[in-house]
């Protein structure tokens, strides 16, 4: 795939090294592009090193060699307080274990990344609000999270993940704590999100999760395999 | 980050620990109500002895012998101040009144069939009692064989000693004195200015004839009245002036100074230096006391602090969350940092009027008159605020600088 103005993301030759007495050696040289609108999801055994590409990509963590470039923003050369900005506005997380603040009501979380935007309270509320409705909860605004079910809170963690319309969606394997019927709605909400037009990165061990993306990237011991077009054929 | 984000949040963390904020916030309670307690029983009472000294005697000079380095003005003097120092003295410019005065030696003093041992009988000039001082009857003539009291020996009798009543003093020879009490005061002019005196029973009674201390004035050669202490009035708008002139001559050619060791200083004292040293005393007493009460507002501190690196810890994963969605490291440490303050904010919210009631229990206990120290009490609720920040910013560093994927793996 060509270098383009509708590149969302571009891994070009990025490897992560961890130094725990010994070296481990999450990722090796991947290189991957995702164009605006795509749909792509990587599957791989545990192990392999698809956590760390999410992570990478959405700049919770730095590459030891190579370049993540996001929505035209070099994530791997960006400061701290840079990737804090990128992972606000650029990336929405939603992940296998929900990660939504205790505390706080749902309408709370989904704005919590509009906090750190610097966006006014009224405004907040509204949007979150309104993101809430869009994927179902427009009656659950003010429960915690203790007080919503596994799929109500993922789709809170969505909602959150979609409040500052970032131009990327990472999701860590997000029906893995949920039901199969609950996965299956999240999935859904997936797809319409794409539809929508949103650009999505998946992670999953499960075959027929990926089959929901418009192509999956077989990581290995920290190598992309093979990148599977879900049409058919191999690359 | 907006401030009213991170309060609410910080709001919802205290609210889901309330027994451990409050025991916290107890700490800070303590330190700052003890610092108010201790502050504002120090100001009141400064305030009563300070109020007691200059609404009756701005205008007068104290003058004694001390010895050097005492500055203990309630001791036996020696009556070194003679009859040709106080002519002299009367003599400085600004100089309105000289009022001698001298302890009388008596065994005993008896109204009716009650006798009071041991009473302190002064003896001083008409000059003494003004019309402001007296409560009933008169001044006693200048060698009248009459005596004024103060209103406490007036009220020491179980039948109250009133004006044409008589006394009898028995005199150290044995010998004994019958007297008309002509006046009852309450106070006299040129009193020392400590309040306790003044509560002192007393008799009064006139130099001449009762006060026989005498000595030879080196100056004129003969035997004279001496005194211990002297009491001028003097012009309150010369004060520094008259009072130097003063000074001068009992360091120079005084009598006193020829009559007194020459380690003993002659200081001529205006009220207001007794305000100043009585307020500087206690000033540094209260300091003192309520440095050793920021020591709990210290163990305050060290409690607000605890707490936070338990919530830094307890919170690791919420930390990572807020990073993942944008918080940068000082959005991350405001949320702790306003923690921290809020802790100590409402300690101190807590602990002034705490330390005000009990330093008003205090002042009541002591039977002084309660008044507020404004600046210990901001100083006091700023003291809190920077508390809970200063002992904040440790945990909120190590919040700030958790690692978000280590975070977001924390159970
Ligand atoms: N913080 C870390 N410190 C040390 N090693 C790490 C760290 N994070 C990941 N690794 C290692 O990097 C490799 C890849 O981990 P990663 O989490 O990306 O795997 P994964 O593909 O997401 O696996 P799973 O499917 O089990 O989630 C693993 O061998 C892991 O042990
Ligand atoms: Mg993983």
């Amino acid at each position: 795939m060509s270098e383009s103005a509708n590149t969302t993301v571009r891994v070009d030759g990025v490897s992560k090294q961890y130094d725990l007495g010994g070296t481990v050696t999450a990722l090796d040289d991947v290189s991957l592009d995702l164009s605006a609108g795509s749909y792509t999801a990587v599957m791989g055994p545990s192990g392999s090193g698809k956590s760390t590409l999410l992570n990478l990509i959405g700049g919770l963590d730095t590459p030891s060699s190579g370049q993540v470039v996001v929505n035209g923003q070099d994530v791997s050369a960006a400061s701290e307080a840079e990737r804090a900005d990128i992972r606000g506005t650029e990336v929405g997380f939603v992940f296998q274990t929900f990660n939504l603040m205790p505390r706080l009501t749902a309408v709370e979380n989904v704005a919590l990344p509009l906090v750190f935007d610097g966006w006014d309270r009224t405004r907040r509320r509204e949007r979150a609000a309104s993101l809430l409705s869009s994927v179902g909860l427009g009656d659950r605004t003010d429960h915690v999270p203790a007080e919503l079910s596994g799929g109500q809170r993922q789709r809170v963690a969505i909602a959150r993940a979609l409040s500052t319309d970032p131009a990327l969606i990472l999701a860590d394997e997000p029906t893995g704590n949920v039901d199969t019927d609950t996965g299956a709605q999240i999935l859904d909400l997936f797809d319409a999100l794409h539809a929508a037009g949103n650009t999505f990165l998946l992670v999953t061990h499960e075959r027929h999760v990926a089959e929901r993306a418009e192509r999956i990237v077989h990581v290995e011991d920290g190598h992309i395999r093979s990148v599977e077009d879900v049409s058919g054929g191999q690359h | 980050m907006d401030t009213g984000e991170s309060v609410r949040i910080t709001l919802r963390s205290i609210r889901a620990h309330k027994l451990r904020s409050a025991l916290t916030v107890v700490g800070v309670v303590i330190g700052i109500a003890s610092v108010i307690t201790f502050a504002t029983f120090g100001a009141s009472v400064e305030a009563e002895i300070v109020g007691d000294i200059e609404t009756s005697n701005a205008g007068n000079i104290y003058v004694f012998g001390t010895p050097a380095g005492d500055d203990d003005f309630d001791r036996t003097l020696q009556p070194v101040f003679t009859e040709y120092d106080i002519q002299q003295l009367e003599e400085i410019a600004g100089v309105q009144a000289v009022l001698p005065r001298g302890i009388v030696q008596t065994q005993s003093v008896r109204h009716g069939n009650q006798t009071l041992a041991r009473q302190q009988v002064t003896a001083v000039r008409p000059a003494s009692f003004t019309q402001g001082v007296l409560v009933e009857g008169r001044s006693f003539g200048a060698d009248e064989e009459a005596v004024v009291v103060n209103e406490r020996m007036a009220g020491s009798f179980s039948e109250n000693l009133t004006t044409g009543e008589r006394l009898t003093m028995t005199m150290p020879d044995g010998g004994e004195r019958n007297v008309t009490v002509v006046g009852v005061v309450n106070g006299t002019r040129g009193e020392v200015p400590v309040s306790e005196f003044a509560r002192q029973p007393r008799v009064y009674v006139p130099i001449d004839p009762f006060y026989e201390s005498v000595v030879e004035s080196p100056s004129v050669g003969v035997r004279q009245r001496a005194y211990p202490q002297v009491t001028l009035v003097i012009d309150p708008r010369e004060i520094p002036e008259t009072q130097s002139a003063i000074q001068t001559y009992l360091s120079g050619e005084s009598d006193a100074r020829s009559l007194s060791a020459d380690d003993t200083e002659l200081v001529a004292r205006s009220g207001n230096d007794f305000v100043e040293e009585i307020s500087d005393v206690i000033e540094r007493i209260t300091r003192f006391v309520t440095g050793i009460a920021v020591i709990a507002l210290v163990v305050g501190a060290i409690g607000i602090a605890n707490v936070m690196l338990v919530s830094v810890t307890e919170r690791t994963r919420e930390i990572g969350i807020m990073k993942a969605v944008g918080a940068r490291n000082r959005d991350v440490m405001q949320v702790f940092l306003v923690e921290a303050a809020l802790l100590g904010t409402i300690g101190s919210l807590l602990g002034v009027p705490l330390g005000l009631l009990v330093g008003y229990g205090a002042t009541r206990y002591a039977e002084v008159t309660f008044s507020l120290a404004p600046l210990w009490m901001g100083l006091a609720v700023g003291v809190g605020v920077l508390v809970g920040v200063v002992a904040g910013l440790y945990p909120a560093w190590r919040a700030a600088r958790v690692d978000p994927i280590d975070a977001l793996r924390h159970e």
